[in-house]
């Protein structure tokens, strides 16, 4: 009799506290329509990619030696240097050089090793196609300098989370000209020479 | 003394149609149509609306937009999905049973809307009174399953038949508590009709709610609604991590539509009836004879009536908006049951608390009649 | 109106008699079990409509309840937990089988149908109840027909018991690998791992 009194008591407070539980849960939820939306609406806007944003791998054809660092130091040897020995020059002469983007992984190995800087990283990220082949790019294709976001008349440019002032979740309701939260490398430079500028003067 | 003048639909509109010169007969039959395209149109719109709601609420709650583009604020997203279900291909798998596949959604749609005919949304605004009221939902929700067991089977489908069986069992398990729940009310109105039931729960507005009267057997029907509608901390009759879509796995177009549209007008259908018995239907939180009195109006002439008739279904659509809003909320914030855990609720915890509500209620009945209903 | 609404009503008469005839014979003639136990849903709700022509809604919703909604629903369960879709082979002297079976059914109409011509029905029947009907079904349960209801209660006990007897094998079975009573609580029990040690002889 006991037993079964203390085992609905049990039951009733476990119930209890299941029900507090939902209630905390249903308080979050509601917390949470609060808080705006901070929606890029992508074609229409975009957020300006980072200054070290690894896209698309830019190519200068003409810097190019043909020296192949590139495929050595690519996870899966990826890029293809087309070159001939002129055998009346004795010096190699580079015909065509093609990255696959379908199957590149954008670590960026080559564009830090090239000995002559002929590869770079773009911010460039819009790389669907209909068909895979078409991401092979050669070296014409990789020559193409992407157009940029804060160019592009019929783009929105908006700034990221990191590059915001402080305080602010939405881009949208900042004013361009407003800096970004942390002080800028020349700032910092500007900040350290100055403390030091007295003492020195 | 002349009859008080009341909002009778049915009355006014034959009046209406006699005056211009035909026969009551003729009257009669141009009426019959037309409750049935209203409960059609009224829980279609009922629909579109929750839908809407429902993609924008669930944006609110992770901080999306949600349909923008399709009309101002994308309210004609709902519209815009039901279009492209319309003209999309009538798939029927090669292997499935034609007859019964096509059937199935049927009978899981045509109880739902058979079911508004018993929703009031005033004294007189409701499609037909009839007495057995509340039963009669009971009865058709109760066809449901059929439907479920049907379309899972003849989808020839492993997914689809084990989502249609874990429907049919939730849909049995729950109806039980929900039943419960409905007659300790219906035992506070000795009666069965939702007009009776709603003007028992009149008199002192808001404090006079059943809500009050029953609290746990408000808060398990509300939870037996939501099971009944496979909301989603129940929904897994179409759990996908599971069973891909349950029993709506091998279906496309229209067909898929009716599944959808027929779980949508029974969540919009449990709200509505939460409303009505518990939630005091088209009153209003204050007494309108004393807010028509306040005011120095006489609650019997046309306009006061007229215009307490418009307040009684805004409050009905209101209070039920307010419960899909719940769900809602509900459906992102609670994790989805396992079917053991669903079962072992349902019977060992719905059920028993259920039945001691109804002897509860009994007792305070006797004991209390005026509180309870003599 | 009454010739439409007489018309209306015989129509619907008709249209429901047939499907209550139609579809019992279907119910017992049809190969597919499964059809079948549709059809048997689709014959309740005929004899419910009828119960509505005969204004006697509540028994209507009570037959839609009980019958469509509880009985039909679990001969589909059953059906569908053991549905295997073996080709049944006939028996041997199906044919006698069958002309026996149907003579008993022929026999057993031919004696209702002297039943329903025989017995003198009192036309016009009693007048519906309609909504009073709920409240003198209760009254006959408690007063006059107390017994066969509590009955019908204590015969529906029992049913449930033995089910749950049968359903809880755990009451007579031990599990085959471990010797130990089996449970049928899948989730909550202290389960042995699967793979027994057999160091120890």
């Amino acid at each position: 009799m006991f037993g079964f009194l203390r085992q609905v008591g049990d039951y009733t407070r476990d119930a209890v506290s299941a029900s507090r539980h939902i209630a905390a849960g249903l308080s979050v939820t509601f917390d949470h329509l609060r808080r705006r939306p901070v929606t890029v609406q992508y074609p229409y806007e975009k957020l300006i990619p980072s200054e070290r944003y690894r896209g698309r791998i830019h190519y200068e054809f003409d810097k190019c030696i043909a020296c192949e660092v590139c495929v050595r130091v690519c996870p899966i040897n990826l890029p293809v240097v087309d070159w001939v020995m002129n055998k009346a020059t004795k010096k190699k002469e580079l015909r065509n050089y093609s990255i696959d983007f379908g199957v590149c992984i954008f670590c960026g190995n080559c564009v830090e090793y090239c000995p002559t800087n002929c590869l770079s990283m773009t911010e460039e990220y819009e790389l669907a196609a209909f068909d895979r082949h078409s991401l092979n790019y050669d070296n014409v294709a990789l020559g193409r300098l992407p157009t940029s976001v804060t160019t592009d008349p019929s783009v929105i440019a908006l700034r990221e989370l990191a590059y915001l002032p402080k305080g602010e979740l939405d881009p949208h309701t900042v004013a361009a000209d407003r800096p970004r939260a942390g002080q800028r490398p020349d700032q910092i430079i500007a900040a350290e020479a100055a403390p030091s500028s007295p003492e020195n003067s | 003394m002349p009859p008080s003048f009341t909002v009778d639909l049915e009355a006014g509109f034959r009046g209406l149609i006699e005056a211009a010169g035909l026969s009551p007969a003729a009257s009669r039959l141009i009426w019959l149509p037309l409750p049935m395209l209203l409960v059609l149109v009224a829980a279609v719109v009922g629909v579109l609306v929750t839908v809407w709601l429902e993609r924008k609420i669930s944006a609110a709650a992770q901080q999306r937009i949600g349909p923008e583009y399709a009309g101002a604020l994308g309210i004609l997203q709902p519209m815009a999905d039901g279009l492209k279900l319309l003209v999309k291909e009538d798939v029927i798998p090669a292997r499935a049973d034609g007859l019964l596949f096509t059937l199935g959604p049927v009978l899981v749609v045509v109880p739902v809307i058979l079911s508004w005919l018993i929703v009031p949304f005033g004294q007189h605004l409701l499609i037909s009174n009839v007495g057995i009221g509340i039963f009669l939902w009971i009865a058709l929700s109760s066809v449901q399953p059929i439907g479920l067991l049907m379309s899972g089977y003849a989808s020839n489908n492993k997914y689809s038949l084990l989502g249609g069986l874990r429907a049919a069992a939730q849909s049995i398990s729950y109806e039980i508590p929900l039943a419960l729940a409905v007659l300790a009310v219906v035992m506070m109105s000795n009666s069965l009709s939702t007009v009776d039931i709603v003007d028992q729960q009149s008199g002192a507005g808001i404090l006079s709610w059943n809500i009050w009267r029953q609290p746990v057997g408000f808060l398990v029907f509300w939870i037996c609604a939501l099971a009944e509608c496979e909301r989603l901390p129940f929904d897994l009759p179409e759990a996908e991590e599971e069973l891909v879509a349950g029993y709506q796995t091998e279906y496309a177009g229209m067909k898929f539509a009716l599944f959808y549209l027929g779980s949508y007008i029974n969540l919009v259908l449990s709200a509505l009836l939460v409303t009505v018995l518990y939630l005091g239907g088209w009153g209003f939180p204050l007494p309108v004879e004393w807010l028509a009195s306040l005011l120095g109006q006489n609650i019997d002439a046309p306009l006061v009536q007229v215009v307490s008739a418009t307040l009684g279904i805004v409050m009905t659509v209101l209070k039920a908006y307010l419960l899909v809003f719940t769900a809602i909320l509900l459906r992102w914030t609670v994790p989805r049951v396992r079917i053991d855990q669903l079962l072992d609720f349902g019977w060992k915890f719905l059920l028993p608390i259920a039945l001691v509500n109804l002897l509860a209620t009994a007792a305070l009945k006797l004991a209390f009649p005026a509180v309870f209903g003599g | 109106m009454p010739p439409l609404a007489d018309l209306t009503e015989l129509i619907v008469f008709v249209l429901l008699a047939a499907g209550v005839v139609v579809g019992s014979l279907g119910v017992v003639l049809l190969p597919n079990v499964v059809y079948s136990a549709f059809l048997l849903g689709g014959v309740f709700l005929s004899v419910a409509g009828l119960y509505l022509l005969l204004n006697a809604s509540f028994i209507a919703a009570a037959q839609v309840l009980i019958y469509v909604g509880a009985v039909n629903v679990l001969i589909l369960f059953a059906i569908m937990l053991v549905n295997k879709r073996e080709p049944m082979a006939d028996a041997p002297g199906l044919g006698l089988r069958r002309l026996l079976s149907s003579g008993v059914c022929a026999g057993l109409l031919w004696l209702l149908l002297r039943v329903a011509y025989t017995t003198p029905w009192a036309t016009p029947g009693p007048t519906p109840l309609g909504e009073d009907a709920v409240v003198r079904l209760g009254e006959h349960f408690f007063t006059d027909y107390l017994l066969p209801f509590e009955l019908a209660s204590v015969l529906l006990l029992m049913a449930m018991i033995g089910a749950i007897v049968l359903a809880r094998r755990d009451v007579f079975a031990s599990d085959i690998g471990t010797g130990e009573a089996a449970d049928q609580g899948l989730i909550e029990k202290a389960r042995s791992p699967l793979l027994i040690e057999k160091t120890r002889p």
